[in-house]
């Protein structure tokens, strides 16, 4: 008798068990990315992305400009004159436009174009992040990243493989007081605190074939895998959740607006969008 | 009173006839003036090596235009004959930019660009 009431345990456990098992499945395919349709840009080479609301915003590196388009694709309205604009921010409709040639940031502002000071110099301004009157900048050929707070100015990274090293870094985010870089050709993303310590590495394990762009979320780290035509989205502590393929060519950036993600292919020279 | 308006007429086209032979004379002259450079590159894969050895190459004195085909991995330079430059310099300006130079061209005549964007 004792046995039987011990093999019925035993098999009332298994059940238990896979019930959870299928429940976390069933929860993380909801959390899942998938994808909704692909957006082409004609004759856009696209590099960066910010949105609007009902707006996106593209840096156009080939034709030099900053391109505002609805989001079906649609160009309303361009700003010419930029030199190689690359990884843009956003900040209070402000749309901040790294140079890449002329080593300057651009700030667009209604129909207006003004400079923003840099207190370094910088050798090709690959990315951008803006937080209030915080600043930081990937500085491609320094291997560094210039984190300006007002007048106190933070270098954070050095030319190398090791942690807290950088190799060509070309995006950074700032979220929750951590600064996020797009260790591109170290092929990973790379966490530093405010004080330039290292926090953490991000995606080491995934064979990244150069990490050319991120976005960071409330919950979500997501990675442009730029060769390995991927997107990869982790948690903020690194752990990896998803990883989307096939659906690209060559992405660089990333942007998420009403529960909408939005993917732009360099190469492809189109949106890719994906909806939970 | 016609006659000063022939006269000054005739100097008016005699002035302009020279300025339009000057600007035709200047720009041959341009023309015989430029050395056409095609620098091939290794490991040019990304929007950011493109044109991050594109403003490498921006600083060479007497460079007028550059144009960079990622896919084929090539960078062309027009460049003042006058300032023709070595290319030891040029392989220097390469290598810093974090590339390997595969072979470094000069002609007198254009080259033929796959894509002129």
């Amino acid at each position: 008798m004792k046995i039987s009431i011990h093999i019925i345990s035993f098999f009332l456990g298994l059940l238990v068990i896979s019930g959870c098992s299928e429940n976390k499945k069933k929860k993380q395919e909801a959390t899942n990315w998938k994808f909704s349709k692909e957006i082409p840009l004609g004759n856009v080479s696209p590099i960066g992305i910010v949105a609007q609301i009902n707006f996106l915003w593209l840096s156009d590196v080939s034709n030099n400009c900053i391109v505002k388009i609805d989001l079906d694709g649609r160009v309303i309205e361009s700003f010419d004159g930029f030199q190689r604009p690359m990884h843009i921010a956003i900040q209070e409709d402000k749309i901040y436009v790294p140079e890449y040639t002329s080593d300057t940031v651009k700030i667009i502002d209604n129909e207006s174009v003004s400079t923003l000071e840099l207190k370094e110099n910088t050798d090709a301004i690959a990315g951008i992040a803006v937080d209030g009157n915080t600043i930081a900048v990937a500085d491609f050929y320094n291997h560094r990243i210039i984190f300006q707070q007002e007048d106190k100015v933070t270098i954070i990274g050095k030319v190398g493989y090791n942690d807290g090293e950088l190799y060509y870094p070309t995006d950074v985010a700032i979220k929750n007081d951590l600064i996020y870089v797009a260790d591109a050709y170290n092929n990973r993303v790379q966490v530093f605190d405010f004080t330039g310590k290292y926090i953490r590495i991000i995606g080491w394990n995934e064979n990244i074939k150069v990490a050319t762009g991120l976005k960071v979320t409330d919950t979500q780290v997501i990675i442009a895998d730029f060769e390995g035509n991927r997107i990869l989205i982790y948690d903020l502590n690194g752990n990896l959740l998803q990883i989307i393929s096939g659906k690209f060519n060559q992405p660089t950036d990333i942007e998420i607006v009403s529960n909408k993600m939005y993917v732009v292919n360099y190469k492809g020279s189109s949106i890719s969008v994906f909806y939970k | 009173m016609k006659n000063i308006f022939k006269q000054t007429g005739v100097l008016v086209l005699i002035l302009l006839f020279s300025m339009a032979s000057s600007t035709t004379v200047n720009a041959q002259t341009n023309d015989q003036e430029l050395t056409y450079v095609k620098v091939e590159v290794k490991g040019l894969a990304c929007p950011f090596c493109a044109y991050g050895l594109e403003k490498k190459l921006k600083e060479v004195d007497g460079v007028k235009t550059i144009k960079i085909d990622v896919e084929e991995g090539l960078a062309y330079l027009t460049v003042l004959k006058s300032k023709k430059p070595l290319k030891e310099m040029l392989e220097k300006i390469v290598t810093d930019a974090g590339f390997t130079p595969s072979s470094i061209v000069f002609s007198e005549k254009p080259f033929t660009l796959k894509d002129e964007n």
